[in-house]
């Protein structure tokens, strides 16, 4: 039986690099029938369920191969970008965490790829974030503005009462709506100005940006110059050449150490600044 | 990988700042970039000259070097500097730009700052040993030529 699913999923794999993820979907699905136990059957059809942007079904996939094999870097890997589809940010940080970790276990090619999708997962926490911050200020905001318009309809039926001929009622009438015009103006310019997020200047700090590839470092480790790069850029850089990048010095990969205390300033600046993955 | 990031970041560095006699001229795409140079001194062989370098980068800038290249231009006038360490077809022969002298930490800027400060050390008026042979056989691009690194001095 497994024999004949591996030659299933052969076949979905030729359909899958034409592009043909329905044909791909079907023969992987048929595939795991026959040998339910291969994790692989399941990240194969969850990469197509992602192309297929079938995000739920993917999900139950991910879960499915991690069950079978706990250290299957994939698994966590095709988890996380699900979780980022489906708008579960924390969820997908940890599943990108994870599968980041195994991935340094394994010295796995996709190192850089789960690297970037921790960063992007940090990208849309901190965009949940930011929503929600604004939707906080702007009912604070809308409450102001509620009290202002409540105070110009007091001051329209004490107008009222004053029994005015219709001219003067209609002048002063117009001068209230005007008084009150102003206010919320100047109210939502006072609220934006206030708001330090307007104001502060996008920049990263150097520290935190690695000089080689000049985004912000997600795991920074140190070289005997005492200089940090990150890992992922570093490793890249070791591919070509075993030196240090400052002194050219040979360096080898268990030379380097890593900078935590960095690494948590990063994390820190992101939670605040989600921005700057793009940056 | 992360070439076109990078390089989107030294663009926007270079066209806020660059020191004296290093002027940014062109970047149409993340392959090619022109940079002019001048010597700062009173060097009488590149006295009030100004060169034209051009930058191809690979994909995989900056894990790998760029080939820089003095070019002739006649519009505006610029020539290919007088060097020991530099062919009259613009090659350039600086073990920076090597496989095994560069680093990524090196960037565009820190190459036209390197390439300026071997024209203002220099005071042969002479090319290359064999410079004339080599540019008449020569028709690789710079990253195919293995030169030897004999001579610091210059």
């Amino acid at each position: 039986m497994a024999h004949r699913a591996v030659a299933l999923k052969e076949e979905g794999n030729k359909y899958f690099q034409n592009g043909e993820y329905t044909e791909a979907e079907g023969l992987y699905s048929q595939a795991i029938q026959k040998d339910p136990s291969n994790p692989k059957l399941f990240t194969n059809r969850a990469m197509t369920r992602i192309k297929l942007q079938q995000f739920e079904n993917c999900m139950d996939d991910c879960l499915k191969s991690i069950e079978l094999d706990r250290v299957n870097m994939k698994g966590y890997y095709l988890l996380a970008q699900t979780q980022l589809a489906l708008n579960h940010p924390n969820e997908a940080l940890t599943s990108a965490i994870t599968a980041y970790e195994k991935c340094l276990e394994t010295n796995d090619k996709s190192t850089s790829a789960v690297s970037g999708l921790v960063l992007q997962a940090k990208k849309q926490k901190w965009e949940a974030k930011e929503r929600e911050r604004i939707r906080n200020r702007s009912s604070m905001l809308r409450e102001l503005e509620d009290m202002l318009m409540k105070n110009k309809r007091e001051e329209l039926r004490q107008l009222r009462l004053k029994m005015l001929d219709f001219n003067e009622e209609a002048e002063e009438k117009s001068d209230i709506e005007l008084e009150c015009r102003k206010k919320v103006e100047e109210l939502r310019t006072i609220f934006a100005i206030a708001d330090p997020k307007n104001l502060q200047r996008r920049e990263v700090p150097d520290y935190l940006i690695d000089s080689i590839s000049f985004a912000v470092m997600h795991d920074p480790v140190t070289t005997k110059t005492g200089n940090s790069y990150d890992r992922v850029t570093l490793m890249e850089h070791f591919k070509r050449s075993h030196t240090d990048p400052l002194t050219r010095e040979p360096l080898r990969a268990d030379d380097i150490r890593p900078n935590l205390a960095l690494k948590q300033a990063c994390e820190e600046f992101l939670e605040n600044n989600g921005w700057a993955v793009d940056y | 990988m992360f070439a076109t990031k990078r390089l989107g970041k030294e663009l926007i560095k270079i066209q806020q700042s660059l020191p004296p006699g290093i002027d940014f001229v062109s970047a149409p795409d993340f392959k090619q970039w022109e940079m002019d140079i001048r010597v700062l001194d009173a060097n009488p062989l590149y006295l009030d000259q100004t060169y034209r370098l051009r930058f191809r980068f690979s994909t995989n800038y900056p894990i790998e070097a760029p080939e820089v290249t003095f070019i002739p231009l006649s519009q505006p006038l610029r020539t290919i500097p007088i060097h020991p360490h530099i062919y009259s077809n613009g090659i350039i022969c600086l073990d920076l730009l090597g496989t095994q002298g560069w680093s990524p930490v090196q960037n565009v800027e820190s190459v036209c700052m390197s390439l300026q400060s071997m024209l203002t050390g220099n005071t042969k008026n002479e090319r290359p040993p064999g410079d004339e042979d080599f540019v008449r056989r020569n028709t690789q691009r710079p990253r195919d030529i293995r030169f030897v690194y004999e001579d610091s001095t210059v």
